[in-house]
């Protein structure tokens, strides 16, 4: 139903089209397909067209009238194509299109050319800018380095007066019998405890060994 | 149980390239491989394959791309041998090849059908209609009209090299091409009716 509206609507414009131009006398315009944006009818979804076959004889006659056909049309239009374009290559002047040719490009030059001066100018200051900011960072890198180098130096500086405070106390050979004998003659406990008044208590060592021996002998 | 085929049929018949060269050793090289498609010519058409490299999975996953494979060929196509190798791969997914067994390569290979070598006529007549108006424009221009018009025919370029030729000035040629209706194939269709 909806289809019948539509295509009477459809005859109902052609016939407006009809009225005012009398050249479109026998035109009617009604689509009965659906169109293109309409999906595949539910009906049709799952068919399957059979196989044209068709008889040996009428397939290479078929062959044939076609094949002839597109030989024929092919030698036309090649026939076509190459007698209207060399008219057309005949008709034009060389001089006059040369002269054309030359005028165009000049024009397109001096365009050119303004754009180049305008660029020119942008580039230089572009470019100036950038050299600046380059340098500037140059500069700054050199400063961080050369300050980063002092505090270095000083670091060292620093550990090697240390180690020159330190090797006063270094034993040497030329004095290890006087630092054996020291050792000798100040041997330290470490074993010790710290009684309530804060002194060390000591000898704890030398009892222990005496107990061990006391237990070897029983 | 028997399978049951549903949808279009189709006309190709056999394997893809990959199912017949994955399953050979040394993935078939030297070995025959021919088109189903090919053999509705009288000579035989065929591939020897030479090298064969597996593809990487394409970024769009398509049925077709998965099965492709790219392999090196010499090519034989009806009984004329390609001068140069070439590679195989936009239609090596097509289920059309079968692999030709070994004691059968020597009696598929072997060109039977001897032809005449072809010669096409270099020209033929104008379209009548055509014909009138051009002599009409030479005559406007008071040109020569006695001699004789005659349309160079455009064939196709690329079996121009293996299939045929055309004839030279002066060479008779051994096939008949006319501007018109031409020669029946198929006389039996037109019984009856005034040609």
């Amino acid at each position: 139903m909806l289809r019948l509206t539509n295509n009477f609507r459809t005859l109902y414009i052609a016939g407006d089209i009809l009225n005012s131009n009398p050249h479109l006398l026998n035109s009617q315009s009604v689509r009965w397909r659906k169109p293109r944006w309409v999906p595949k009818a539910k009906s049709k979804i799952f068919r399957v067209p059979p196989r044209l076959v068709l008889p040996e004889d009428e397939r290479i006659e078929l062959m044939r009238l076609n094949a002839n056909y597109k030989t024929q049309m092919k030698s036309i239009r090649k026939y076509l194509f190459d007698k209207y374009s060399n008219l057309n290559a005949t008709e034009a002047d060389p001089e006059t299109q040369r002269k054309e040719f030359e005028e165009d490009f000049a024009r397109c030059m001096e365009i050119n050319n303004k754009w180049n001066d305008e660029q020119r100018v942008l580039r230089e200051k572009r470019v100036a800018e950038e050299l600046e900011a380059e340098l500037d960072f140059a500069r700054k890198a050199v400063e961080l380095k050369t300050e980063k180098q002092i505090e270095q130096l000083e670091t060292v500086e620093e550990i090697v007066r240390r180690e020159k405070e330190l090797s006063k106390s270094y034993i040497l050979p030329e004095n290890i019998d006087a630092a054996i004998e020291h050792a000798l003659a100040n041997p330290v406990d470490y074993n010790f405890a710290v009684n309530l008044n804060g002194e060390k208590v000591t000898g704890f060592e030398k009892e222990d060994k005496d107990k061990q021996r006391a237990s070897v002998i029983q | 149980m028997p399978y049951k085929y549903i949808g279009r049929t189709t006309d190709f018949k056999g394997k893809t390239l990959w199912e017949i060269l994955g399953n050979l050793k040394n993935f078939g090289v030297g070995r025959i491989v021919a088109r189903g498609m090919f053999e509705r010519y009288p000579e035989p058409s065929y591939i020897k394959v030479l090298k064969v490299e597996t593809l990487a999975t394409p970024e769009t996953v398509t049925p077709d791309d998965v099965r492709k494979v790219r392999v090196w060929v010499e090519r034989t196509f009806r009984g004329k041998a390609f001068p140069n190798p070439i590679i195989l791969e936009s239609a090596s997914y097509k289920a059309d090849y079968k692999l030709i067994p070994k004691d059968e390569e020597e009696a598929y290979c072997r060109t039977t059908v001897k032809e005449e070598a072809k010669v096409y006529p270099k020209s033929f007549d104008f379209p009548p209609l055509m014909k009138e108006l051009i002599l009409r424009d030479i005559r406007a221009e008071g040109g020569n009209t006695k001699e004789e018009l005659k349309l160079e025919i455009v064939y196709n370029k690329a079996s121009k090299r293996t299939k045929y030729r055309i004839a030279e000035d002066g060479e008779k040629p051994n096939v008949e091409i006319v501007m018109g209706f031409g020669k029946p194939a198929s006389p039996s269709l037109y019984e009856g009716i005034k040609l």
